[in-house]
């Protein structure tokens, strides 16, 4: 049973297009992801034991994963004897219709969070702001895009598509609608200042702080905070209720796992070695302790997660969330993370989004939003596959014959022709005469409106030029020269042309008088082998 | 005596079908260093585009085909062949014929109902081809030098090459390495060591390691995505331009129907060249602007 995940919205074409049209957004994208790809490299450059480290990270993360349901029952147990609650949820509604009880046993009216992709995944604001609850993100970027009514477009830096100069203008609607002093000018410590003055009122106002959760340590049930602003801890601890929503993929067996583990995301992710708060939660405030929620919940949601254990997709459980394959993927940083529709964007989210959301949930992110450069399996420091569950994933959606009839009819009669060849001979001819409508001064150029090209030819002839099938192919020209008539292979005969030699007249020369072999083994080199299919 | 050293074709179906005169200048300069060049005429396509695509049953059709072609031999000749080079005209089909091959006929062997037998036995065959398959200038930079150290190939065919007397210092040009000569053969200094001996200094573009947008048939499904992230590439591009750099260069057609599709479109006719013509224009001498740019102009005149 696949999960659920937000709709992607609208059309794949139209999210397309609407992010190639915005140069500002690819202005945006560009900058954060070459600057966080740069911080990663740079981080790792000075990093002596950096790679080394990664790999046990990798095999303790992998090791965790493969006990997941052990780790979970053990995390389970030890959150509770510290007085805390946990409750399994499969998918939004569990984590929705638990969080509203909470709310209505506690009266309350008011919640703060912090970042957290799991609260994203199940759209866990719209559902507290349609049960009447008042939300307020506290993570800078996601308050930003809180207030834009939007989605994060990037993992780690949700806001990564917007520009100081927008986030101004958000921020003064912001402030005219609080009746607050708005921001002094676009500089980040203005910006910053603005948004810690908003937010400070949030904190202490607050009945329920709601976050995420980066790692769980089953041995000692103990939650993990990572953030670099501080507003983890604030969401966590000043509110009396604390509920924190996790993906059961966030279990780690032990805290030298966690330490092995903690550092990757801020190496991978923004180049840090550690990020500026680690925050580790065990249970709610203690008699002795002097801060801290009277309660605290720990939703562990699966939403299909744990349908991969045991699959060939079981690395992408070890995925941290750290958005190095997004930084470096071409496709994301050319048209950002809204494009995805899915709020899991950039190479991991074109393999998590079908996983979680099911195979026909978004069909055109496996497709579409990949060119297999493989970059992201380079960058990802749990060398999660990425490029070859894209291409599982498209074979998967070939078997449902998702893709058009035409489409398959296509692939089906080329490769049928081009698996001999014979029928490969075939298609020069075809093409050849296909094209001849097409040819302007010897390469095949625009389009005319009148004469749409077909399928494959339209698709590239859209947007670039072309040179046509050649009049006469390397596998005509050796058999002019080289070889016989009947397409026989056949060996070179040409003598070592000396630099300088006019090379075309060598091509051109026709058979009869070009020049003579001068073979050093004595043994004539003309042509002695014949085409033969080896079963 | 030695036997005049044989090298087996692998041109690929851009190469076949768009630029053949890459094939012929692999021929050209292949010969020039004393090889014996062979064609096997029965190869098609590795089945990258359709593999790529998800269409596996349909990529292992033409894998299988790949492998039967280059299997073929003289009768009696059968065992040789297994130590004969196949040279690759792409970093990505040599990539799809090393890395993917034998996984996908093993894989599709088993899918058609076959016994393991079979399908082990097509593993071993495609296995066997991989072992060989190697990326043009990989092969020049690793193995010529050894091909020539022995004298029976004859003392006038070159090491390196030698640039035209009318030439001044390395001639500049912009390299691309394609992604999967990148990440797959994680090979990116070879070629520059072959652009060097000749006669040409390749300057990498800024984000080198950016696809240009070419992706086999992502290119054609995504037009719009695939040329943005081209004209990208093509900015980065202005830099090495700036610079002087008298052409591009790569060793992937793919990615250079895609650049140069591109900058023919926007009516720029900035020469790109594979590295193949590359080479043999230098041995020729004619690695001046002007080979060049005849050497790039030919392209529009094979339809």
């Amino acid at each position: 049973m696949p999960g659920v995940l937000p709709p992607p919205g609208t059309p794949w074409k139209a999210r397309l297009a609407h992010a190639l049209a915005d140069t500002t957004l690819q202005g945006a994208i560009s900058r954060s992801t070459h600057n966080l790809a740069a911080q990663r490299d740079a981080a790792y450059a000075g990093y002596a034991r950096g790679g080394e480290l990664r790999d046990a990270a990798r095999a303790a993360k992998r090791a965790s994963v493969a006990r997941l349901d052990e780790l979970l029952a053990e995390c389970t147990r030890n959150v509770e004897a510290h007085g805390g609650y946990v409750v399994r949820a499969a998918g939004p509604d569990e984590v929705a219709r638990y969080v509203l009880d909470v709310a209505r046993r506690r009266g309350a009216r008011r919640v703060v969070k912090s970042k957290s992709m799991a609260t994203e995944e199940v759209e866990l604001n719209a559902r507290l702001e349609a049960a009447g609850l008042h939300v307020r993100e506290t993570d800078l970027g996601e308050y930003i895009i809180q207030l834009a009514h939007e989605r994060p477009s990037h993992i780690i830096v949700p806001a990564a598509h917007k520009t100081r100069g927008q986030i101004r203008e958000i921020f003064d609607r912001e402030a005219r609608s609080a009746a607050a002093a708005p921001p002094a000018d676009d500089s980040t410590p203005a910006l910053t200042a603005f948004a810690r003055r908003q937010l400070r009122e949030a904190f202490l106002a607050a009945d329920i702080g709601i976050s995420g959760g980066n790692y769980l340590v089953a041995e000692t049930g103990t939650l993990v905070l990572i953030t670099n602003e501080g507003n983890g801890r604030m969401s966590t601890s000043l509110p009396p209720v604390h509920i924190a929503v996790v993906g059961v993929d966030k279990v780690l067996a032990t805290w030298e796992d966690l330490g092995l583990v903690l550092q990757q995301a801020p190496l991978s992710g923004t180049g840090q070695r550690l990020t500026t708060y680690v925050s580790l939660i065990s249970g709610p405030r203690r008699e002795e302790e002097l801060d801290g929620p009277e309660e605290f919940h720990l939703i562990l949601l699966d939403n299909a997660r744990r349908e991969l254990l045991g699959s060939e997709f079981e690395d992408v459980l070890t995925c941290i969330r750290c958005g190095a394959c997004l930084n470096v993927c071409p496709v994301f940083r050319t048209i950002g993370g809204h494009a995805y529709g899915s709020i899991y964007s950039g190479p991991i989210g074109v393999v998590l989004t079908p996983l979680l959301g099911g195979i026909e949930h978004a069909p055109e992110l496996p497709k579409s939003a990949c060119s297999l450069c493989y970059a992201c399996r380079d960058a990802c420091p749990m060398t999660i596959d990425l490029p070859h569950h894209i291409l599982s994933l498209r074979v998967m959606q070939v078997r449902r014959q998702i893709e058009p009839a035409s489409q398959r009819f296509t692939v089906a009669l080329w490769s049928h022709l081009w698996a001999s060849p014979g029928g490969y001979r075939r298609t020069v001819r075809l093409a050849r005469l296909g094209q001849r409508a097409y040819l302007r001064k010897g390469r095949l150029g625009p389009v005319p409106r009148y004469l749409p090209a077909p399928g494959l030819l339209g698709g590239w002839l859209a947007t670039r030029d072309a040179p046509p099938v050649a009049r006469e192919t390397f596998h005509e020209w050796w058999g002019r020269h080289r070889g016989r008539s009947d397409g026989s292979t056949g060996r070179s005969t040409l003598a070592p042309a000396v630099p300088g030699t006019d090379p075309s007249a060598l091509a051109q020369a026709p058979a009869g008088e070009r020049p003579a072999a001068p073979a050093a083994d004595g043994a004539t080199r003309a042509p002695e082998r014949t085409e033969r299919n080896v079963p | 005596m030695p036997q005049t050293p044989r090298v087996q074709l692998f041109v690929t179906c851009m190469v076949d079908l768009f630029r053949p005169r890459v094939g012929i200048a692999a021929v050209r300069l292949l010969e020039r260093r004393g090889l014996a060049v062979e064609f096997p005429m029965a190869q098609t396509c590795c089945g990258q585009f359709a593999f790529n695509a998800g269409h596996h049953k349909e990529a292992a059709a033409m894998g299988r085909q790949l492998v039967r072609a280059f299997e073929q031999a003289t009768p009696g000749d059968a065992a040789a062949v297994a130590d004969v080079p196949v040279i690759a005209l792409s970093g990505s089909c040599a990539a799809m014929v090393s890395h993917e091959l034998p996984d996908l006929l093993e894989r599709d062997a088993l899918d058609r109902g076959a016994a393991r037998a079979t399908a082990q036995r097509w593993r071993r065959r495609a296995e066997s081809l991989a072992r060989r398959v190697v990326e043009l200038s990989v092969w020049l930079e690793r193995d010529v030098a050894r091909v020539n150290s022995n004298p029976a190939e004859g003392s006038t065919a070159p090491t390196a090459t030698q640039p035209g007397p009318d030439t001044v210092g390395p001639v500049p040009v912009a390299w691309h390495t394609g992604c999967h000569m990148r990440r797959l053969l994680q090979v990116t200094e070879p070629p520059i060591h072959v652009l060097e001996a000749a006669g040409a200094a390749g300057h990498e573009l800024p984000d080198a390691d950016q696809c240009c947008g070419f992706g086999g048939t992502f290119a054609l499904s995504e037009p719009e995505l695939s040329a943005a992230m081209a004209d990208t590439k093509l900015q980065a591009l202005a830099t090495p331009r700036a610079d002087g750099a008298a052409c591009l260069v790569s060793a992937d057609l793919g990615c250079l129907l895609q650049l140069g599709g591109r900058l023919q479109r926007a009516g720029d006719t900035y020469p790109v060249l594979h590295v193949a013509e590359l080479v043999d224009l230098a041995d020729q001498g004619e690695l001046t602007p002007l080979g060049i740019a005849r050497a790039a102009e030919a392209r529009g005149g094979e339809g």
